[in-house]
């Protein structure tokens, strides 16, 4: 069938999959950044202290001994240097590979020009494929993701290192711990103040509030010890808050003031790992949720119709009932979907779209006449009798009545 | 693509961290060098000496680092004017996600999918990892997009009380989830797979024993599949071991068939004789079907194929399910229809009215004829669809009008059809079924 809506419009049909190149080019960029700043320190320092040598060498105010310990240092430092190097230089190349993967596996696509094409199947199949191991990676399902990746041979076109070392930070900040989200913010720092995120000065609230919950003395010095430290410069992009967060130190946990005990609740952990989740997608250009939500949202829509949740819809999905001429259950009325499509609205049509040739059988169901015909004959009935394809009642033939639908 | 991959190639001919590695090695060795050289003899002299020569090469050699960096720097930015220009970053819908409140909801249809597809230790794995997820924390939390910064520090969970109250509580689709693992569904399609992965290797006998110990329902569903089976059966054995590959014996070739069709067609008579007859009467073409009238019946290249697809429709009928995964055709449909969901979310953000999600879209969002499971009545003159509470009718012209629309057009109790003179009692219209 060559109608209209099997065509694929090549340019607006990948929105879903323009992270799948987005990603890789934003981790060559941060990979670059950083192999850039490691050079440019390292750099900067072996070229002073050699200058310093030489000159110290020159004015013989370094002995030669020193002159050997100074390269020393240099030699380390530029070994250092190599390792860190050579680190980035195989992430490049692993993120080059992905995007030569990612290419051209899009580009299979600009060869198909309809969805009836048989390629186009096996093609959306893998992009399924692609927004499943999304969908788990970001809920955290590394093992699964990881086997189903492996079990189609496409390491190359999703990102499991970037989830797993996300889902890491995330589990950890679930379990109250900042520090591997502290790190992360140190990584990132420059990109983090262009987002303008708060992830730094809520983790920082965090350690603040973990250690007056102690309420030990000693704990309450290093509270504020800790403010002056780490929260107070927060005082120019979040005044009320610090103010605020600093006034905590005469509540302790027991506070029955809600403005203060929500301090101490144990929900912040979770927040405080949905905000990181949220930077660091932002940080990425990743969507902020998960794309099989999107594909699924407007894909479920686009299928629905008002039967597939009608008293019909659920007596011709259970076992038994329908029939093989009724080409196929519809997805939506299949068990899969069916209670996640009830809460996304119906598709709308401008147009009806039925059977040519419709015939009313006199119990008002209506059918296609090449479908009753088919189904009269594999009945074994006579030339002079019909059959209802759903509740298998047989009528004369002459019973059956026009129908126009205009 | 053509474009973005040319590109590619291009940047792919740049220079990359590893030649900056290469330099950071140069000036490692000579460093070495120089520390050997001083070391060795301890002179001051010397080694002022080296530590001058020195200082012009590394020099040097840092330079070359860097150029090197710049290099694949520019490659980098190379890569990302080629991305804008041939691979434009377009919108996605951000601002609402409708499928958050669901995980378990979908995390069971990606587990029958992955059943379907005949993943069984993926899906086990994710079964399992999905339960132990739900059992120690609350499943993933999303900040919606536009949440102020200063509204993080309230308490998030008031989601909460709606989701226990859902017919569908967490509790409860997590023993649909285990029961996905230990229940009948899994072994239902193992042994679906298991099926059709000898149908592929051209071996009728596990589908024939399925579809005769389901005749019952088969029959009840008008569905033919035993029938074809063994008609199959009987053309394939009649091929011969030539062609087969079976063992060549009394059971195989054209006496084969015929015992064949004597032991299994009988219980068939009544539904297909004629097709029996033909059947039959081809062994008189024995020799020389290609040539015969009956080449059509012993074509059997696409055969196979087509007896596997109604087998996984009729099989996944009896379980209730549709023949193709839901999630593959609902993920298709969406990459088909988000297109037209961000041409209206961009359409309404000009014109500033908000999309509100009401019962039905706002917009249209074709698909290809395969994609529509239900008739779709559309009436002709109120332009809306037909639903339950404003049913189909036809009037006794044969005409289809939504039950709405008429009562708005009969005068009284007369009714004249807007599409043909004729005229009728708004009694005689009968509500159908489509």
């Amino acid at each position: 069938m060559a109608d209209e809506a099997s065509k694929i419009d090549h340019k607006r049909h990948l929105l879903l999959d323009q992270p799948l190149l987005r990603l890789p080019y934003e981790l060559l960029r941060k990979n670059f950044r950083s192999a850039h700043f490691t050079t440019e320190w390292d750099a900067a320092f072996v070229k002073n202290l050699l200058k310093d040598t030489a000159t110290g060498s020159l004015n013989a105010k370094t002995p030669p001994e020193d002159v050997v310990k100074n390269l020393d240092v240099m030699l380390a430092r530029m070994r250092g240097l190599k390792r860190k190097l050579t680190t980035n230089a195989e992430e490049e190349a692993r993120l080059y590979r992905q995007l030569d993967a990612r290419v051209a596996h899009l580009r299979e696509l600009s060869g198909m020009h309809t969805v009836d094409d048989v390629r186009y199947e096996s093609w959306s199949r893998q992009r399924l494929d692609r927004l499943m191991i999304d969908y788990l990676l970001r809920h955290g399902y590394n093992a699964s993701a990881t086997a189903l990746a492996n079990e189609r041979q496409m390491q190359d076109l999703v990102d499991i290192d970037t989830f797993v070392s996300m889902s890491k930070i995330r589990t950890a900040l679930e379990g109250g711990s900042v520090q591997e989200a502290l790190a992360w913010c140190a990584d990132n720092k420059k990109e983090l103040r262009k987002l303008k995120s708060n992830l730094e000065f809520m983790l920082r609230c965090q350690q603040y509030i973990e250690l007056l919950r102690a309420e030990q003395p000693g704990k309450t010095t290093e509270a504020i010890a800790y403010a002056k430290k780490f929260i107070v410069p927060f005082n120019e992009t979040y005044p009320a808050e610090v103010l605020h967060i600093i006034g905590l130190l005469t509540f302790g946990p027991e506070t029955r003031l809600p403005a203060y005990a929500r301090y101490y609740s144990p929900d912040r952990w979770s927040q405080l790992a949905a905000i990181f989740v949220d930077a660091h997608n932002k940080l990425l250009g990743l969507p902020s949720f998960p794309l099989l939500h999107i594909a699924l949202s407007s894909g479920l829509s686009a299928l629905k119709t008002p039967a597939c949740h009608g008293a019909e819809a659920t007596a011709s999905s259970t076992p038994g009932h329908g029939t093989s001429l009724t080409a196929s259950v519809c997805p939506i009325c299949s068990t899969e979907l069916n209670e996640l499509a009830r809460n996304v609205p119906y598709a709308h049509h401008d147009k009806s779209h039925v059977a040519s040739d419709l015939m009313v059988l006199p119990n008002n169901r209506v059918y296609g006449q090449a479908r009753i015909q088919e189904c009269a004959a594999k009945a074994g009935l006579g030339p002079n009798h019909v059959k209802d394809l759903v509740t298998g009642q047989v009528y004369p033939a002459d019973k059956l009545k026009k129908v126009f639908i205009t | 693509m053509d474009s973005l991959q040319h590109a590619l190639a291009e940047v792919n001919k740049m220079r990359r961290l590893s030649t900056a590695v290469d330099h950071v090695d140069k000036i490692i060795e000579m460093l070495s060098t120089a520390r050997e050289q001083v070391a060795t003899t301890l002179d001051p002299h010397t080694t002022s000496l080296t530590m001058t020569k020195l200082q012009n090469p590394i020099k040097v050699a840092f330079e070359r680092v860097n150029e090197d960096l710049k290099e694949v720097s520019g490659a980098h930015k190379k890569l990302g004017r080629a991305l804008d220009k041939h691979f434009p970053l377009k919108p996605l819908p951000s601002d609402h996600d409708a499928m958050a409140e669901y995980p378990d909801l979908i995390n069971r249809a990606i587990a029958m999918h992955l059943l379907r597809e005949g993943q069984f230790s993926v899906a086990s794995t994710f079964i399992d990892e999905a339960q132990d997820a739900s059992t120690h924390h609350a499943p993933y939390q999303r900040l919606d997009a536009d949440t102020p910064d200063d509204d993080l520090d309230e308490p998030m969970d008031e989601d909460d009380p709606d989701m226990n109250a859902s017919p569908f509580t967490t509790a409860s689709t997590n023993q649909d989830l285990s029961s996905l693992q230990s229940q009948e569904l899994q072994t239902k399609f193992a042994e679906m797979y298991s099926i059709l992965q000898e149908l592929k290797a051209r071996n009728l006998g596990p589908a024939i024993d399925w579809a005769r110990s389901n005749s019952d329902e088969l029959e009840a569903r008008g569905s033919n599949l035993e029938f074809e089976l063994i008609k199959l059966q009987f053309v394939w054995l009649f091929k011969g071991p030539l062609v087969n590959g079976l063992p060549d014996n009394e059971r195989n070739g054209r006496s084969g068939a015929l015992d064949y069709a004597r032991r299994n067609f009988s219980r068939f008579q009544g539904r297909h004789f004629a097709e029996i007859n033909r059947l039959v009467g081809a062994m008189a073409f024995a020799s020389n079907i290609p040539d015969s009238p009956y080449k059509q019946d012993f074509a059997i290249d696409g055969a196979f194929m087509d007896v596997a697809s109604s087998f996984t429709r009729e099989f996944c009928s009896l379980l209730g399910l549709s023949a193709e995964s839901p999630l593959y055709i609902a993920a298709t449909a969406g990459a088909l229809a988000l297109p037209y969901q961000m041409k209206f979310v961009e359409m309404s953000k000009a014109k500033g009215t908000e999309w509100t999600t009401a019962n039905e879209l706002a917009f249209e969002t074709p698909l290809p004829e395969r994609m529509l499971y239900h008739s779709i009545f559309v009436c002709p003159v109120a332009k809306e669809q037909t639903t339950e509470a404003n049913p189909p009718m036809m009037i006794p012209c044969g005409h289809v009008l939504a039950k709405e629309t008429l009562q708005r057009l009969c005068k009284g109790s007369r009714l004249k059809c807007p599409y043909c003179p004729s005229e009728g009692q708004i009694k005689d219209a009968r509500q159908i079924i489509l």
